[in-house]
């Protein structure tokens, strides 16, 4: 069984930007730890999996948010780096050739013109209302909420729905 | 070589960079889309004989220069829709100077092999052309349709031959061609038939019953004459299309079974990774229903478009030549249903492909339930799953509910509006015939408005076009899917050898399912013919992704594979694998007989053959024993059988084959010691004199080979003879140790109980 910890039991400090130096309460110190969210689509900041160089799993944080904010902040730092799914703002442009799509669009991260090779499979409307976009590169995209895309964007992205 | 880059280097980082380079010589660059803050943005690295250059702007200065010199060794760091080019400094640890998507992420992967070789080798151009064949790897793209091709030669399958959607088509209705023409002549009989009842109409209210008042006798038999021609054309007109509906379903059949070959027949050609991405249930969707749906379109096309555009015209005129002038009043709504039939197909198409993804969803549940119901028992989650799928089913039923209130609402728009017109004829007409004012009588009245109702029958066809129009488009578009999706490329097809020796060779091989993970970094390794070679590792190590890749499932590596010196993408696939035996862990048997399934890949196998097969394998005396024996009959995925047996006809199977080498991808991790020994003895029989690869979780079962490669990570930790790899004391070496102290521990567990 994994071991979890919770918030008043351990400190983080951020190593090269991607890592954690973890010190818990009872003194063990664990260096350059990986955290990885478990659930990445739908976990928000539950479950995220501490692994050291090998890939073993040192613990498992049970719920971020229960953290305190300044330990929480350094996880949410180096999960930030690790995971690059851009949160799409709009669409500005969606053009076709020979069924290989290239889709321009604005991202919280900047401008960005992408691949897709088949939208069927491309993308991915969830139950709670997000639209999860892989590229032909696996890159990853999320539409946070389709409804508050502008009606340019929706018109644009509903026929690939 | 010249220099080349992933991609055009803007234009402000190749000034900078001519500038810093300063006498050395740029090998090749690297362009990424992101910097080290984690925004998309301009960056590069430059790659020299002896430095590297990184252009970012979170870098102090916007650039930085890294000589090899300082160097330990550099590597790509995967991570989650982006990765890191980091370097580890002689002084300084780990330090990241670029940041890339995964579209750059593949050459990244051998821009680090190429420095760390040159750290360790020195600057030579072998780890400049391995670079340079990722960078050709990832440009491969069609010159003309700018389509991604498998690799720089390969023949673009979108221009090379492939039409467009409609001439695809096309060639599944040219076999029924004359089926179809000799159904537009009777379509058009039957048409023209019809035409005959207004005019009788004409004729009885304006001739025939009138004239009853001149003598009855002479009236009653005009009446029975005009009656007669009336039956003769319902007959003719409705016995004909008898004859046309026969014919008819029978091209339409023949279309929609060539159209379900052809999609099974490509269906088999397709990689692997193809079906990584799409669902058994997707597929199954597209040869049943989304044939079906097309099927239904092209006969309404070839057909009822023909014929309606025809008859149309020829209402046209017969109603212009009655009267011009109520024929104009009854074509003002056509405009609008024209318009509204348009603004419907808009709307109703993205409702039409929401909808089929529904459906899809639904088939792919079932393909993964109803084969699965053992588990689905033995968990008791009958009722989840049917919860489960009753939430897909509503889900569809919700989004069909919104497509027919679409398709229900403007269609009715459009026939309401069609039915203006005839409101419009009898408005206009029937004010004339009441005023007394021109020349037209209550027969043409009655027989024009016959004639508008069936002149807007094709118009209500035509507006109506568009809903199985787009219905259609969606069907075909996922067919498309699988017809124009990229085979398993065959450039050597043709290219065969009388035997093959068995010797493997895999150089500098990298491999990577999605980007986000390498599987295989890395490998280099030589296999001899008749070497018997153990594959060992910990789970999710790489050991079957190797086999994967020397069974050519998937061609998207970058490296060479060769046997027997030649590059195996450069060998007839067919051949190829023919000359592999593969037995799996898991093998698959199909609802055949136990001779079928032996002799599957042999059609015309000898009796003898098979038994002899079988008995190598150790299975003839459990087979003999069946009821059946080898007419035993076996259920979906071979249920009937044990786990060692099923494994005992897989090894049969590989047997029939006589093949150069043989895999065995964990054989006996599943079965009892008795059985292990059984099936231990059929593999020692089998490959005597072959080169054979065996992945193997218990070592026990690696006792014959002569070569030990130990994966770890995607990577090759060690490889040799397994006396010299004992001595090393390293990863096989406690591999060993463990599996030895398990062994020790599971036979004093039996002692005791035996106690």
């Amino acid at each position: 069984m994994p071991r979890y910890v919770d918030g008043n039991q351990v400190r983080f400090t951020v190593k090269d930007r991607i890592f954690l130096d973890t010190e818990f309460y009872s003194g063990e110190k664990f260096e350059a730890l990986e955290p990885r969210r478990l659930f990445p689509v739908s976990g928000g900041n539950k479950y995220i999996a501490l692994l050291d160089e090998n890939g073993n799993n040192v613990a498992v944080i049970r719920d971020l948010d229960a953290f305190p904010q300044e330990e929480k902040e350094k996880v949410l730092s180096a999960l930030e780096e690790f995971y690059n799914m851009p949160r799409i703002l709009r669409f500005i442009k969606m053009t076709e050739k020979y069924r290989i799509w290239m889709w321009t669009a604005e991202t919280d991260k900047g401008v960005i013109t992408f691949e897709i090779r088949n939208h069927l499979t491309a993308v991915k409307p969830l139950f709670d209302g997000r639209i999860l976009i892989k590229d032909a590169n696996d890159n990853r995209y999320e539409i946070p909420k389709f409804d508050d895309l502008d009606k340019k964007s929706k018109k644009m992205l509903f026929p690939k729905l | 070589m010249d220099f080349f880059s992933n991609r055009p280097v803007p234009e402000k980082i190749r000034e900078r960079a001519e500038r810093e380079l300063g006498g050395d010589r740029a090998v090749f660059a690297i362009v990424g889309d992101m910097d080290l803050g984690g925004k998309y943005n301009e960056s590069a690295m430059y790659f020299t004989e002896r430095a590297i250059l990184a252009f970012d702007k979170d870098l102090p200065g916007g650039f930085r220069r890294v000589d090899f010199s300082d160097l330990e060794k550099t590597e790509v760091k995967r991570m989650y829709g982006n990765a890191l080019f980091r370097v580890r400094m002689k002084e300084g640890g780990m330090q990241d100077i670029l940041r890339f998507t995964f579209s750059a992420a593949d050459i990244a992967d051998v821009a680090a092999i190429y420095v760390n070789t040159v750290i360790e080798d020195g600057f030579s151009e072998e780890p400049v052309e391995m670079v340079y064949a990722a960078y050709m790897k990832q440009r491969s793209f069609c010159p003309k349709c700018g389509r991604k091709l498998p690799s720089p030669e390969a023949e673009c399958i979108n221009c090379g031959g492939k039409k467009k959607l409609l001439s695809k088509f096309a060639k599944y209705v040219y076999p029924a061609r004359g089926r179809l023409i000799v159904c537009i002549f009777l379509s058009v009989f039957t048409t023209a038939m019809s035409l005959v009842p207004p005019y009788t109409t004409k004729i009885l209210v304006d001739d025939v019953i009138p004239g009853a008042v001149n003598g009855a006798e002479a009236a009653l038999h005009r009446l029975a004459l005009v009656l007669c021609v009336l039956l003769g054309a319902y007959l003719l007109q409705y016995g004909v299309a008898a004859v046309r509906g026969y014919i008819l379903r029978c091209a339409g059949d023949q279309i929609v079974i060539d159209l379900k070959k052809d999609i099974y027949y490509k269906a088999q050609y397709l990689p692997l990774s193809f079906y990584d991405k799409t669902s058994t249930g997707s597929v199954i969707n597209r040869v049943n229903s989304d044939t079906s749906t097309l099927q239904a379109f092209i006969l309404r096309i070839t057909q009822e478009a023909v014929v309606k555009f025809f008859l149309m015209i020829g209402l046209a005129v017969i109603m212009f030549t009655m009267d011009w002038r109520l024929t104009l009043f009854s074509f003002v709504t056509i405009p609008a249903v024209a318009l509204i039939g348009r603004f419907f197909g808009k709307r109703i198409s993205p409702k039409y492909m929401r909808l089929w993804r529904k459906s899809s969803a639904i088939s792919t549940l079932l393909a993964d339930t109803i084969p699965g119901v053992r588990v689905v028992k033995a968990f008791t989650n009958e009722e989840a799953a049917s919860a489960k799928f009753s939430r897909y089913c509503d889900s569809w039923m919700a989004e069909d509910r919104k497509a027919a209130a679409t398709a229900s609402i403007f269609p009715n728009i459009m026939t309401f509006l069609v039915s203006c017109g005839t409101v419009i004829i009898y408005a206009v007409g029937g004010g004339e015939i009441i005023r007394g004012q021109g020349g037209l009588t209550l027969g043409m009245l009655v027989a024009f408005v016959n004639y508008a109702g069936m002149f807007y029958e094709p118009v209500n066809f035509f507006a109506n076009l568009s809903d199985s129009y787009q219905n259609t488009l969606a069907s075909a578009e996922k067919i498309m899917d699988i017809l124009d999706a990229e085979p398993e490329s065959n450039f050597g097809k043709g290219k065969t050898s009388d035997k093959m020796d068995g010797k493997i060779e895999f150089k500098n091989v990298n491999f990577s399912f999605d980007h986000s993970k390498k599987v295989l970094d890395n490998i280099n390794l030589t296999i001899e013919p008749g070497d018997i070679v153990g594959i060992v590792g910990t789970t999710g190590s790489g050991k079957s992704t190797l086999i994967n890749l020397i069974m050519r499932y998937y061609d998207d590596y970058d490296g060479e594979i060769l046997v027997d010196g030649k590059n195996i993408k450069d060998i007839d696939m067919g051949w190829y694998r023919s000359q592999i035996g593969f037995v799996q862990q898991d093998p698959m048997m199909f609802r055949d007989t136990v001779f079928k399934n032996i002799a599957y890949g042999t059609p015309n196998a000898h009796v003898e053959q098979v038994i002899n097969a079988a008995e190598i394998a150790n299975a003839h005396t459990f087979i003999e024993k069946l009821p059946d024996a080898y007419d035993t009959m076996l259920g979906e995925r071979g249920v009937g059988l044990s786990g060692g047996e099923r494994q005992r006809v897989s090894i049969a199977r590989a047997v029939m084959k006589n093949p150069g080498i043989l895999i065995f991808d964990e054989a006996t991790a599943a079965v009892d010691s008795e059985t292990e020994n059984l099936i231990q003895t059929a593999i020692e029989r089998l490959i005597r004199g072959r080169t054979t690869l065996m992945i193997a979780h218990r070592l026990s079962t690696l006792r014959k080979a002569n070569k030990i490669v130990v994966v770890d990570k995607g990577r090759i930790v060690e490889c040799g003879a397994p006396d010299e790899l004992l001595k090393l004391k390293g990863k096989y070496y406690k591999l060993v140790q463990i599996q030895s102290m398990n062994d020790e521990l599971i036979s004093k567990k039996r002692e005791e109980n035996f106690e």
